[in-house]
């Protein structure tokens, strides 16, 4: 689980171009929007085509989009738990 | 129709954002391409809002954010830019996207800033600007159809403060794409020996250049730009110079009333001659300057030009580097400046000092 939340926190800032944060610097639990990070409904765009891209796996619904990108923690276990479903 | 330059700011190959010298050197560059000295953005823009903005957007955006900032106006009443290309860069980077991801779904980023208007309205969004905002993408009269826009908005509200621009980039895939046409010279070439080597083809070139113009006087105005013309496709140089003649009898002066004659010379042999000629034909007697060894060839030069001949009113003295042929009168009053884009899209701006 760290490995995974230590590459996605790559990940994001890579596909977001956030270059005044370090990834390591993005805390597990923070908030990825609303918060600090200053993403938008834009970046919401570029996560889904990122979980799309680099884990083939698709948000169903809005409603689950917002669990899933609360944190850099909660993508982590939505990418864990549904990789194990599609194993 | 006329409109006073209150600040003017460009990005180019030349040390030029920096205002407080005007082109005391000459930034040299070997090769058929020159590319824009640009700022630290997150000095400009802050880092969380830059971070998205391709590059032609961040030299426009800090651009038109000095230049208000220069004429001390928080919020413009119209944002008018004038671009060829657009956002050449993210439509690079869009369509590479579409073959490597094998026409699955993309990222939005780069497809929604690949339109050409996205510079206007970044800025538009960085001031919070929700007035009149329109982009002109007209090839290389792009940036003169911007000005003639500003100048009539400005005849239809006098009280208006109008922030207009020109900015194309040039980029990995357009400056190959631009070579094979021909456009660019073949071989060894240098911005210092542009003009020397009477060979096809030029240099490339790239830059953003943003004005605040107002129609009232203030004694922070630069100059005056007393009108704008375009024309395409003339069929010789006698059609070209009666173009001239009769832009210059609507403003009641000819020829001779010039001061500078700063003409689109781009060092290639096949369509520079008509600068000569009309130097022979029309402007004898006229100091002229070229600029195009200072930032390139690209569609929206113009604006270039106009930046350096407004900082010439201003400081009624013509840089060294420009390498100006002829006598220059005590006081620089007039200068016109003349340019063509591949022979197709020909302009003319005439500005006066204050």
């Amino acid at each position: 689980m760290d490995t995974l939340i230590a590459d996605l926190k790559v990940q994001i800032a890579t596909q977001l171009k956030i270059k005044n944060i370090k990834p390591e610097d993005i805390g597990d639990d923070e908030p990825l929007f609303g918060g600090g990070l200053g993403l938008d409904s834009l970046d919401v765009l570029e996560l889904i085509v990122l979980l799309r891209q680099k884990y083939k796996l698709k948000i169903s619904n809005a409603e689950d989009g917002q669990h899933v990108f609360r944190s850099v923690r909660s993508m982590a276990e939505f990418i864990k738990s549904n990789q194990v479903q599609n194993q | 129709m006329k409109a006073y330059i209150r600040s003017a700011v460009s990005i180019s190959p030349q040390n030029t954002f920096d205002n407080s010298s005007f082109l005391n050197g000459l930034a040299e560059y070997q090769g058929n391409r020159l590319n824009c000295i640009e700022p630290d953005y997150n000095e400009i823009i802050a880092p969380k809002l830059n971070r998205r903005m391709s590059r032609l957007i961040k030299m426009s955006a800090a651009c038109a954010l000095t230049c208000l900032k220069d004429a001390g106006i928080t919020s413009p009443d119209a944002i008018i830019t004038g671009t060829a290309y657009g956002c050449l860069e993210d439509t690079g980077i869009f369509l590479t996207s579409v073959i490597e991801q094998d026409e699955e779904p993309l990222t939005p980023t780069a497809f929604v800033q690949s339109t050409h208007n996205t510079a206007g309205a970044q800025i538009a969004l960085l001031i919070k600007c929700n007035y009149y905002n329109n982009t002109f993408v007209s090839g290389g009269v792009s940036f003169e159809n911007a000005l003639l826009d500003a100048l009539m908005l400005l005849s239809e509200n006098e009280q208006a403060n109008i922030l207009a621009g020109g900015m194309d980039e040039i980029t990995d895939i357009s400056h190959t794409i631009l070579s094979r046409t021909g456009l660019y010279k073949h071989g060894p070439v240098s911005n210092t020996n542009l003009f020397l080597l009477n060979s096809k083809g030029t240099i490339g070139g790239e830059g953003a250049a943003f004005f605040l113009l107002a129609s009232k006087p203030s004694e922070h105005n630069l100059a005056n730009i007393d009108a704008v013309a375009t024309f395409y496709k003339p069929a010789d140089i006698t059609e070209t110079a009666q173009h001239i003649s009769s832009f210059l009898a609507a403003q009641c002066i000819s020829a001779s009333d010039i001061d500078l004659f700063i003409t689109g010379n781009n060092g290639d042999a096949k369509h520079d001659k008509v600068f000569a000629q009309l130097q022979q034909l029309l402007f004898d007697r006229v100091p002229s300057a070229n600029y195009k060894n200072l930032c390139g060839e690209y569609p929206t030069s113009t604006a270039f030009a106009l930046w350096m001949a407004a900082n010439i009113v201003k400081a009624n003295s013509i840089p060294a580097i420009l390498g100006h042929t002829g006598v220059t009168k005590n006081k620089i009053n007039k200068v016109l400046i003349y340019n063509h884009y591949q022979n197709i899209y020909h302009s003319l701006i005439l500005i006066s000092a204050c």
